[in-house]
């Protein structure tokens, strides 16, 4: 055994086939897409280099910056509204003291549900004429909301379908970090006078400070390439409202085997999602190890 | 020593694992091409690939891969009719099997075919359109079968009508279109005759259909635009009427423009629609179903539509509700409009392809599939049962026997026009047809005026015919 380990070959046994596979299947991939990205492949015609070409048309489309601005629209949802949420749902669950379980599952549920189940549920609640929406809003005499196919109303639509599937999961993470808080420091606050509202804000918000900047930045992740929920329930409109980057990439340049241009697409959401997260990291991300 | 021949007896299964994962698929056809079998079962096991084979009876099975569009319940008469011609073709080819991929029909056309298109790895049989952006772009590209011969050998040729148009590059046939159609007004006889109107033969008595219609809360057109292609139908049909000349050949060869006076009015009477209310609220959000269904269940008195729905509204069709009180009839003549009046849009866009990639069995099994789908009989149930008009030409005897009014008034409504012109989507380029649906969604949520709609499609159309 001891002349085993000292044998080179046994090393390269084990890491050869491993290696191979993730060259096949991840390097060579992305580094021949990002070749790709250059040329105006589309399967069939000969492919030419065409320098910064597919660059420059895609930040010369109208569609796609509007796009980009969908995106941000995401980031700024999912972090400016739905975190905060998100926090003082894992704030009031930890402190209930019967069904604790319950509700964890509850919230919990929609992050297991299929994308397609929930887009289709979701375009049924919103159904100008036989959704449940439409129905509350007819009994106070209004009128129904044309929610996915209104540009100014589809967004929202989307963004809060978005949210109620994700919110949960993130709501179990901070949970988790919540629970973790020895319960002595709580005791210690209540001793000294604080009130609820006050060993939440003083105490227990910069405890979990670590785990919020997980799901801020994991927020932002999910917004630089959500796509699926878009697909499934406007497909980018009503007339290119709803597209964010990824559906742009399928709609316009996958769909049309108009493979450069969406290679070019993908190293472009690629470098948003990088900048995006980085610049993140590096200023509000930074947190500090916490000890007990 | 025992040490080293376990580490390299490891180390060759490891690699051989790699080796057989990277594996061509062309290991299954290996036997194929002489579809032959080896003398006996014994010997089977070791012959090799290249040894010649002795004659014998018995055939080695195989799959023709086919891929089609019919699926869900508005396609089942055009589905029962493959079934059929699917099971006489495996019954005459021996050892045939055919392996049916159903797939939606703008799922197989824009996504899913041209991506098997660009790998090289297209079915056997497969539904395809005509035109630059479909049928002659994959012709180019050496993916299609040559028909041409085959149509010879089968003695087909002659026997077609005047449709080969879309799939002929270079003097060569590269599909088959199944049939054709044309795309008019369906109405609701029962809530014009309710509401006191004419029928909408005219193009004042059309207005004045919708006017009233739309005072008594009923919507005058079904319309469903969540799908840039299904209001582009109308459009198509409001551009061939603006038009005097050109349509829609010289959008690619640079002599029509998108931004035209012409095609800018076109679109200003398709928006002048919009805004009077004339179609379906909230149409931006509906789906081509939701289009039928609406008209199906009688909430709307027209629908603009191919003349394939009206097997729709059989007696067993999925708009059943309203079977005998649907009619068919051309856009009537659009006053001021510079192209022909009388024109319609009518298309042989849609059929099937061959991969250029065939054995001999696939190919004779591709020669009793032609055979067997493109004759009178097939051609005439394709006619009756769901209402798609024959690609090819049928005796009066034959076209006697139809009996649906709704087929008959399509038929007669073809009859009557003075001229017809093919849907731009056959002819521009995909990006130009994209375009088109981009900006035409744009119209209908007021994000766009006719103008900037007609000046925004022209410069991808200018980029695009650049390109050659």
């Amino acid at each position: 055994m001891k002349n085993t380990l000292k044998n080179p070959a046994v090393y390269l046994m084990f890491i050869i086939p491993t290696i191979t596979l993730y060259g096949l299947f991840f390097l060579y991939p992305m580094f021949s897409s990002v070749f790709y990205a250059f040329t105006n492949w589309n399967g069939l015609d000969e492919t030419r280099f065409i320098g910064l070409d597919n660059f420059t048309t895609a930040f010369g489309d109208e569609s796609f910056r509007s796009a980009i601005f969908n995106n941000m629209y995401f980031i700024v949802f999912s972090v400016g509204l739905q975190v905060p949420i998100i926090i003082i749902l894992a704030l009031l669950i930890s402190n209930v003291k019967k069904l604790k379980g319950f509700y964890k599952t509850t919230v919990f549920m929609p992050s297991i549900l299929s994308t397609s189940v929930i887009g289709i549920l979701w375009g049924f609640i919103y159904d100008p004429d036989i959704g449940p929406i439409s129905a509350f809003l007819g009994f106070f005499g209004l009128d129904p909301i044309y929610w996915l196919a209104e540009p100014k109303w589809a967004m929202i639509a989307i963004l809060l379908t978005n949210a109620w599937q994700w919110v949960g999961f993130y709501i179990v993470l901070i949970l988790a970090a919540i629970l973790a808080i020895p319960k002595e420091i709580d005791e210690a606050a209540e001793i000294d006078g604080a009130n609820a509202t006050q060993r939440a804000w003083y105490l227990t918000v910069p405890l979990i400070k670590p785990i919020i900047s997980v799901v801020v930045m994991l927020s932002i992740a999910g917004a630089m390439r959500v796509v699926d929920i878009v697909l499934v329930m406007t497909n980018g409109g009503p007339a290119g409202s709803t597209e964010v980057m990824a559906s742009y990439m399928v709609n316009k340049a996958i769909k049309f085997g108009d493979y450069g241009y969406g290679t070019a697409l993908a190293i472009i959401i690629f470098a948003f999602a990088l900048v995006f997260t980085a610049i993140y990291q590096l200023t509000f991300g930074k947190t500090e190890r916490i000890e007990y | 020593m025992k040490r080293n021949a376990m580490v390299i007896l490891t180390l060759i299964l490891a690699l051989s694992t790699l080796l057989a994962a990277c594996g061509s698929k062309k290991n299954n056809d290996t036997s194929s091409p002489s579809a032959s079998t080896s003398p006996s079962a014994s010997a089977s096991a070791s012959a090799p690939a290249s040894e010649p084979a002795s004659p014998s009876k018995e055939v080695e099975p195989f799959t023709v891969s086919l891929r089609h569009i019919q699926i869900g319940e508005p396609q089942k008469f055009r589905k029962a009719i493959l079934d059929e011609v699917v099971k006489k073709t495996e019954a005459e080819v021996p050892g045939l099997k055919f392996e049916l991929d159903g797939v939606e029909d703008a799922v197989n056309r824009f996504t899913k075919l041209p991506a098997e298109m660009a790998a090289g790895n297209q079915p056997k049989i497969f539904d395809l359109f005509g035109g630059n952006a479909d049928a002659l772009k994959y012709a180019k590209a050496g993916r299609l079968l040559d028909l041409t011969p085959i149509l010879d050998e089968l003695q087909l040729k002659d026997k077609f009508l005047n449709v080969f148009g879309q799939f002929t590059l270079d003097g060569k046939i590269y599909g088959l279109p199944i049939g054709g159609n044309m795309e008019g007004v369906f109405y609701n006889t029962e809530i014009f005759q309710q509401n006191g109107l004419n029928p909408p033969t005219t193009w004042d008595d059309l207005i004045k259909a919708a006017d009233t219609l739309k005072g008594k809360g009923i919507t005058p057109f079904a319309q469903a635009s969540q799908a840039g292609w299904v209001p582009n139908m109308l459009v198509d049909t409001l551009l061939g009427r603006h038009v005097a000349a050109g349509f829609p050949n010289g959008l690619t060869d640079g002599t029509l423009k998108w931004n035209s006076p012409e095609i800018v009015a076109a679109y200003t009477l398709y928006q002048d629609f919009v805004k009077k209310g004339y179609f379906t609220k909230g149409e931006l959000g509906k789906t081509y179903d939701d289009m039928l269904n609406e008209f199906g269940a009688g909430k709307a008195a027209m629908m603009f539509d191919g003349s394939w729905r009206s097997s729709a509204f059989k007696a067993d069709g999925v708009a059943k509700a309203i079977n005998g009180k649907v009619a068919f009839i051309a856009l009537p003549a659009i006053p001021n409009a510079a192209g022909e009046q009388t024109s319609i849009n009518a298309n042989y866009g849609n059929g099937y392809g061959f991969s250029s990639d065939l054995n001999e069995n696939e190919l004779a099994a591709v020669k009793a599939f032609i055979k067997n789908l493109y004759n009178d009989e097939m051609q005439l149930r394709g006619l009756t049962e769901d209402g798609v008009l024959p690609s090819m030409k049928l005796s009066d005897e034959a076209m006697g026997k139809v009996t649906d009014p709704l087929v008959k008034q399509v038929l007669d409504t073809m009859k009557a026009a003075g001229s017809s012109f093919v849907h731009f989507d056959s002819v521009v380029q995909k990006a130009v047809n994209a375009e088109t649906e981009n900006q035409l969604q744009k119209l209908i949520a007021n994000k766009a005026t006719p103008q900037e709609v007609g000046d925004a499609i022209q410069k991808v159309q200018d980029t695009e015919n650049a390109k050659k």
